[in-house]
């Protein structure tokens, strides 16, 4: 069932967002906002998501959802007081909620005991008789601990048990059956049904006229009205009921069915099934019998009121004429108020149409898109070179093209953005989860939440933010007692931000730790042989250390941040998506993690520019000026490497070419265009090539999709004259020049181009 | 005559699960977030059937089957809330607002036709 299974697909992605509002909620009764607002809507978190899960049958889930929603219930009807233990208890129920949800999905397992013990304490905050503390500290013996629930049982007739201890006012009147029954052997299938509705009947909009209908699905009836009672018209009070009905009804069916048909009516009527014997001639008079509640005045109905009494259902008319204990102008009034609040955005109502595409739809349109980026770039390229002036019309047309075709690319690029929400939300638990393991005492603050960006990059910041994040706290922040020696407050703060930047996105993660301790990642990094011991570096670049392959600290390994996963895999994952990973740090005063990343993976603004017959693209982020070299400015440093003095500095002088194998030997830099580059750290190198070709925005083609990961080539495109070019890493070409001489290029993949 | 039912909850797997029973059952359905935005859709559509959660933000479902019920306009309309087993004392409350019948949930398309039937003309 493709409908169903979609709508599963919904419920994950509401389960996520009522998981986040129900953490949204909790943080916030952490922090003493414990209004009525805040409490409603945790409870309604945790209850939705029950909801679904219900209609789903994913029956783990519904039992920690259900005592997690009793104990809620009793927060909010303040049954139980509110306290910060409580909220504490909370939060970690909501986080083993979150791993239901995920097992529910087939994500991941749930750590079952966990969960036991988890129940086992939240019940123990209802349940009065049970000391919390104690029974908190000891999860494990509460093992039947679901008692008291009942599982969900689909079908509507089980409602109708729950009646019986409702205290309606309706007691089934079946003493005489066994003996008709008996008289009547012949006649079992008959029944008599009396029904004499009182008002609630009819103010709840239910009808007489639909019980007949229902009754006779179950098998042909007869039904007879005695309008005995009714009032005339003068006495009409037109809220009130006054008929009786009788039905004789035939039918296989038992008791039971009958029964249920009068479900929703229970209590609103007077009912009576007799299983009727008498012969169908003797019905009529039998029924007055049985069923007229009054039979003392019988009498005749005034002819005058038969029309009205007739109308097999009455509500209709009785709902029509006002209804004098509430004026309809006030009645109106609370319903048009809240009409002029504006529906929440988020939620889009019926009245806002959402369409849902397939996401594949949407990645041909930005194929298609890319394609005519490339084919737009493509007739430019050819008018050009028919030597048409600028301001022919052609040109101008062909101007107006580029433009529309930029806004297109931006307004599909734009269906697929979204908040970062989705990647953020994740976090305050990762965040607890990590202190509590590292004993230190963290707060998360999150900014910049509503920043989009597109989907395919979404999905995959979460790893390297997880990263971060457990890398400032593991490593940055001090523990409790440092920070209070420090002068600190012993709660350290870690800042979690995203923002746009020169169309880029920037991630921030910021903590008040104690800095990166340069002296030690000098040491290990020279230990371990990543640089020579006689080098001298700035404090920018002993902190980017860090991010070498083969530096993750060993000696420090923890269940946190050690998992075999070093800072250098950070680095290329972000890389891997066009981005930048860069570090600040101030000694005592903590450190800043800051990645930025292209808003989309699909297209990229580059510098077309030739090295030993090739062409190549560098990223035009990366690229801070471009100048043609003096002989005077070039000065040689060591053996084979060389400087440009660019101002009041020196820039290493990096042949591209040479860097990516296709030549073995430099030209002279003064023949070619040398393009000041920035990478990722701030660290800026000359890069040489033999000429510029200008602008494009090109279509990023995956290298390693197609092919394999090339070091020192981020991707791949197809230029406007429908040749391939690679895509330069401006940062992977500036550390395999720093690394010394570079590892044999792969021939074949510049024979494949 | 397609006959239009109303729904109103907060959770959109819900109302996404009442749209799939009722639409195939041959219903028009219009959907409602909560009971302050139920009431504005009813003025927009008037629904021959609503059904209705309990538990909502702003408006819950005791307060919005009581506004319906009040209004002379819609008070005619028959009203299903939807409810849980394990809560008889909300289905007991949402009669006493007015409600006409009542869905367990979770409920299959058929027990949730079969409702509608019971009180719709």
């Amino acid at each position: 069932m493709d409908e169903l299974e979609a709508i599963k697909v919904t419920f994950f992605q509401e389960c996520e967002e009522l998981l986040a509002d129900l953490e949204g909620g909790l943080l916030a009764m952490q922090d003493g906002n414990d209004d009525g607002d805040t409490v409603n809507a945790v409870f309604r978190a945790v209850h939705s998501i029950k909801g679904g899960a219900g209609a789903f049958g994913l029956e783990p889930l519904v039992r920690f959802a259900h005592v997690f929603e009793t104990l809620l219930d009793a927060l909010r009807s303040n049954e139980i007081p509110g306290t910060a233990d409580l909220t504490a208890v909370l939060l970690r129920a909501s986080d083993v909620l979150a791993d239901h949800v995920s097992a529910a999905r087939g994500l991941g397992m749930v750590d079952m005991d966990a969960s036991a013990a988890m129940a086992a304490e939240l019940k123990a905050w209802t349940d009065p008789s049970a000391a919390p503390i104690a029974a908190a500290a000891a999860p494990a013996e509460a093992e039947p601990e679901f008692e008291g629930f009942t599982p969900i049982v689909i079908g509507a007739d089980d409602g109708m048990d729950d009646d019986d201890d409702l205290g309606f006012d309706f007691q089934p009147m079946t003493i005489s059956l066994d003996a008709q029954a008996a008289d009547v052997a012949v006649l079992d299938n008959v029944w008599t049904v009396s029904i004499r509705p009182k008002s609630d009947l009819y103010r709840k909009a239910n009808e007489t006229g639909l019980l007949l209908r229902e009754l006779a699905r179950l098998g042909p009836i007869q039904a007879t009205l005695d309008d005995s009672a009714l009032p005339t018209l003068e006495f009409l009070d037109a809220e009130a009921a006054y008929v009786t009905w009788s039905v004789r009804l035939e039918t296989e069916q038992g008791e039971e069915a009958i029964r249920e048909v009068f479900e929703f009516v229970d209590g609103d009527c007077e009912l009576e099934i007799t299983r009727g014997a008498a012969p169908v001639a003797d019905v009529l008079a039998s029924l007055m019998d049985v069923a007229l509640p009054e039979p003392a005045t019988p009498v005749e109905a005034p002819i005058a009121v038969a029309p009205v009494a007739e109308a097999p259902p009455p509500a209709p008319v009785a709902v029509s004429a006002p209804v004098p204990a509430t004026p309809p102008v006030a009645a109106n009034a609370p319903a048009a108020a809240p009409a002029a609040k504006p529906a929440q955005i988020e939620v889009p109502g019926p009245g806002q149409s959402v369409i849902r595409v397939d996401p594949e739809r949407i990645d041909r349109l930005i194929d298609l898109v890319g394609e005519l980026v490339i084919n737009q770039a493509m007739l430019a390229q050819r008018v050009g070179e028919y030597g048409i002036a600028p301001s022919s019309n052609l040109a101008m047309g062909l101007d107006e093209l580029e433009q529309l075709t930029r806004e297109i690319q931006d307004s599909v690029m734009a269906i697929r953005a979204q908040p970062v929400k989705s990647v953020f939300q994740r976090m305050p638990r990762l965040v607890r989860e990590v202190a509590n393991m590292t004993g230190k005492q963290a707060r998360l603050v999150m900014d910049g939440e509503n920043t989009e960006v597109d989907k395919t990059v979404i999905e995959r910041l979460a790893d390297p933010i997880t990263h971060m994040l457990r890398n400032a706290i593991d490593h940055g922040l001090e523990s409790p007692e440092e920070r209070k020696a420090a002068g600190k407050n012993p709660e350290g703060v870690v800042r979690l931000a995203a923002l746009h930047r020169s169309g880029r996105i920037v991630i921030e993660v910021q903590d008040d730790g104690k800095g990166i301790n340069r002296e030690r990642v000098l040491s290990i990094a020279v230990k371990k042989g990543l640089i020579s011991p006689d080098l001298t570096l700035t404090d920018e670049e002993i902190d980017n250390l860090i991010f070498l392959p083969g530096f993750s600290t060993a000696d420090k390994i923890s269940d946190v941040s050690g998992r075999g996963v070093g800072m250098d895999v950070v680095k290329r994952s972000v890389q891997a998506l066009g981005g930048r990973i860069s570090i600040a740090s101030r000694p005592g005063l903590g450190s800043t993690f800051t990645l930025s990343l292209p808003l989309t993976l699909a297209v990229l603004d580059g510098m077309v520019v030739d090295v030993a017959g090739e062409t190549l693209v560098i990223p035009l982020a990366c690229i801070v000026e471009s100048l043609r070299p003096k002989a005077e400015e070039i000065r040689p440093l060591g053996p084979t490497g060389s400087v440009l003095a660019v101002r009041d500095s020196f820039v290493p002088l990096i042949d591209v070419g040479l860097t990516l194998n296709y030549r073995d030997r430099s030209p002279p830099p003064t023949e070619g265009v040398v393009l000041l580059v920035e990478g990722e750290d701030g660290s800026r190198a000359a890069l040489v090539a033999d000429a510029i070709h200008g602008q494009r925005q090109v279509v990023i083609k995956s290298l390693e999709q197609n092919y394999q990961q090339v070091e020192g080539v981020a991707a791949a495109t197809i230029l406007g004259d429908g040749r391939v070019a690679l895509i330069l890493d401006v940062d992977a070409v500036i550390n395999l020049r720093r690394r010394g001489p570079p590892p044999p290029a792969d021939p074949t993949l510049i024979a494949a181009e | 005559m397609t006959r239009t039912v109303l729904t109103v909850d907060d959770s959109r797997t819900m109302r996404d699960m009442l749209r799939m029973a009722l639409s195939g059952a041959g219903f028009n359905v219009v959907e409602a977030v909560d009971g302050e935005h139920g009431l504005e859709v009813l003025s927009a559509h008037r629904p021959d059937v609503i059904i209705t959660d309990i538990n909502m933000p702003k408006l819950d479902g005791f307060g919005f089957i009581e506004a319906v019920r009040v209004d002379d306009d819609y008070r005619a309309i028959p009203i299903l809330v939807l409810t849980t087993e394990s809560d008889p004392g909300k289905k007991q409350r949402a009669r006493e607002a007015g409600a006409t019948g009542w869905i367990v949930k979770p409920f299959n398309p058929e027990k949730l036709v079969e409702a509608i039937r019971r009180v719709a003309a």
